[in-house]
Order: structure tokens, then C-alpha cells, then sequence
């Protein structure tokens, strides 16, 4: 129990700091925004988001790795791997409040600060400060979204490979190699056919 | 002209008289012929434009190919946004297509409107996530839909845009070969002559 909550305290601890990189919050305005938070905790392979339900939260990852996708007629499309600092939910059904059509399901062990539709509103309401750390933090997300978009379209298979592992090396080693494959679009057999490209240098 | 912007609002927020008009205070009305550029490749973005008027497309070129990845009328939003967002030079061209007027407001008197009015700052928070959500969506429906799917949801939802836009521009937005496109429209003319 004692070693659980000083985990929260230093997760609660990465909030503060991670908020104050969008606008500094002094240690009284970020006790406003804690009765609203939620630590929710899942095992590995847990779904937090399934098909068809209302997504009721907005996550944050202080700890673990989860992905979402998109169940299709073959197969699934992976569309966001996230690990701890990243935000991760089903951004359509949450603001829209209509059922998910993507599923949000952990891939290790995972605790969420996780804040409801319903206490985001609150708190905007409340606290005008709130509201503007909100439009700076979707603000870099579209800024983010946007940037991936325009890769997917100009950069082939070969490069958005290789873009990857130079900018995501941790996750190499965390995430199950079709995920990651699913996600850069590229097929598995195209994946393991560029992975071994790479090797031999290092080797010889 | 205020009307039609007032009424895109207020499909989000109720902001009050006197909260309109602070803000179209700072709004620039700015007129276009067709086939101007708006935003050149590599300058950064400095406005966000409301079309009043006319029609507009946002594009980048990928070797000597222009991709287009946006296609804009009266009643929507465009520039290079995330350009207009980040301050990073854009990577996108945004060209008039017709004649066209803007209701148009730059970074800075934005700002100013966000720091001096916290219901206008909610009005540039809701509007973000819904160009967030709008560009998710597009994102999945490339995903889940196939091109025939795709091409009828767009006509479905855009008929005026298939008269007033060229189609090879139609089909570069909705990412396939004009063939593809020409042959798709043939599919769905065909019933209507047809049935007279």
C-alpha cells in the first residue's frame, strides 16, 4: 500500500510536470485539478476502450504501453502505440460521445491518470486556466497528427521504416513487432526484410 | 458576411453580442482572384481564413506531383494549420480555385483575443479539436473504406463540389488515379439515365 501511493505521488508528480511544459502551473492551481483526476490501473492485454462503447475518459500513461486500433473486415489496424507521457483514448467517441469504433487495449501492465468527459468540462468551467492548457495541449496533438499525415503521404515504405527506428528505438525493443508494422502500414514480411537490411553492419 | 461565421460558432459555443463583436473587431476581410496563392511552400502560415466566398484547396508536391489534401467552401476553415499553430515553416501551398473572400484573423491578434477573453479562448478550443477529429476521421475512413466506398460517401456528402471542382483534383484529394475516378462517376450516372 505505502509503496503504491509513492508511485502515484511521483506519477502525479510527471502530471504537474508535463502540464507545466504547456503553461507553468504553481503547486496551488495543480491541487485544483486533482480531485477531478482518476488512477485507474489494468493488466497486460486488458481492453480499456472496447468497439461500440462511449469512451468516457481522457488518459494519460504514467505508466506502461498500450495501443489502439481499428477492427477491419481483415484483420486489425493499429493506429497509436503510446507509452508513458503519451495521451491515448478514443478521441472520436470522447468528444463526439458517440460508440468507438477503435479499441484501446494495453500491451504491458498500464496506470492511467485518467480525467471524464464530464470532470474535463467541470474543470474548464471552473478554472479558465484549465481551458487554456486544454487548447495547447490538442493544439500539439493536431500539430503531431497533422505532421504523421503528411509523412504517410509523401515518404515510402522504406523510409517511414527507417524514420521510425531512428526516432523510436525504445519502443523496438517494447512493442511486438506486427503492432509496430500495423502502424507504419507496412506488411510483416516487409518489416523483417528491412530489420535484417539494418543488422550486418553491426555484426561484420 | 459576419452571419455565416456567427452561425459556424454557434454551432459550438453562444458567445454574446458584444463577444462577437470584440472578436470580429479583429477579423481582416481579405479578397482573392482565382488561382492565387494564398501560402507558399516554406513561409509560415500567419492567417486563419473563414471562407465567405469561393473555393480553395490546400496542397504539397511530392516530387512534381501536387497531392491535395484539403478542399475547402464557403462555411469552412482553411490555411496551412499546423504551419499556423507551430510557427514551422509550411510544407503546403493554399491556392484559390475561384474568386474568393475570406474572413481572416493572424496568430497574433488571435492571441490577443485568447489572453483578453477566456470564452473566446474556449470558442479556439473547440474549433481545434474539431479540425483534431475531423482529420481522425478522414483518417479512418481511409482506413476501413475501400476507393469505390470512399468516392460515393464523398459525392454523397459534397455533390456541389463535383460540379465546381476540377476532377483531377477530386481524385488527387481522395487519393486515386483519375481513371479510377472517371470510371467510379460512370457507376453512378448510369441508374439515373436509366430510370427516365
Amino acid at each position: 500500500m505505502g509503496k503504491q501511493k509513492s508511485s502515484y505521488k511521483t506519477a502525479l508528480e510527471g502530471l504537474h510536470h508535463y502540464l507545466s511544459r504547456y503553461l507553468p502551473i504553481s503547486r496551488s492551481e495543480f491541487q485544483h485539478l486533482l480531485p477531478y483526476i482518476e488512477i485507474r490501473e489494468y493488466d497486460k492485454k486488458a481492453k480499456v476502450t472496447k468497439e461500440g462503447e462511449v469512451e468516457r475518459y481522457f488518459n494519460i500513461i504514467a505508466r506502461g504501453l498500450v495501443r489502439k486500433y481499428l477492427p477491419l473486415k481483415e484483420g486489425e489496424q493499429t493506429t497509436q502505440l503510446a507509452v508513458e507521457g503519451h495521451i491515448i483514448h478514443s478521441e472520436l467517441s470522447f468528444f463526439y460521445r458517440t460508440p468507438s469504433t477503435s479499441v484501446v487495449e494495453t500491451i504491458e501492465p498500464t496506470v492511467f491518470l485518467s480525467i471524464s468527459y464530464e470532470s474535463l468540462e467541470q474543470l474548464y468551467k471552473q478554472h479558465p486556466k484549465f481551458e487554456r492548457i486544454g487548447r495547447l495541449i490538442i493544439t500539439d496533438l493536431f500539430v503531431r497528427k497533422d505532421h504523421r499525415f503528411f509523412d504517410q503521404l509523401r515518404k515510402n515504405t522504406r523510409e517511414r521504416f527507417l524514420d521510425y527506428i531512428k526516432t523510436h528505438s525504445h519502443m523496438l525493443q517494447r512493442v511486438p513487432q506486427k503492432y509496430i508494422a500495423s502502424y507504419l502500414n507496412i506488411k510483416p514480411e516487409t518489416f523483417s526484410r528491412l530489420k535484417h537490411l539494418m543488422r550486418p553492419a553491426k555484426k561484420s | 458576411m459576419l452571419d455565416t461565421l456567427k452561425k459556424y460558432i454557434s454551432g459550438f459555443v453562444s458567445l454574446t453580442n458584444e463577444e462577437f463583436a470584440l472578436m470580429a473587431n479583429e477579423l481582416v476581410i481579405r479578397n482573392f482572384d482565382k488561382r492565387e496563392l494564398l501560402t507558399r511552400a516554406g513561409e509560415v502560415e500567419n492567417y486563419l481564413n473563414f471562407v465567405v466566398k469561393g473555393l480553395v484547396r490546400k496542397y504539397f508536391y511530392k516530387g512534381r506531383t501536387e497531392i491535395i489534401t484539403q478542399i475547402a467552401k464557403e462555411g469552412e476553415f482553411i490555411n496551412s494549420s499546423a504551419s499556423f499553430l507551430s510557427g514551422n515553416p509550411s510544407p503546403y501551398l493554399v491556392e484559390t480555385l475561384e474568386p474568393s473572400t475570406f474572413l481572416s484573423v493572424t496568430r497574433d491578434q488571435l492571441e490577443r483575443l485568447y489572453e483578453n477573453n477566456p470564452r473566446i479562448e474556449r470558442v479556439g478550443r473547440i474549433v481545434i479539436t474539431h479540425l483534431f477529429l475531423q482529420r481522425e476521421e478522414w483518417e479512418h475512413e481511409c482506413l476501413r473504406l475501400d476507393t469505390r466506398e470512399r468516392f460515393l460517401r464523398f459525392v454523397e456528402n459534397n455533390p456541389d463540389l463535383m460540379q465546381r471542382v476540377p476532377q483531377k483534383y477530386l481524385a488527387s484529394y481522395l487519393n486515386m488515379k483519375p481513371e479510377t475516378f472517371s470510371r467510379l462517376k460512370h457507376l453512378i450516372q448510369r441508374p439515373r439515365t436509366a430510370a427516365r
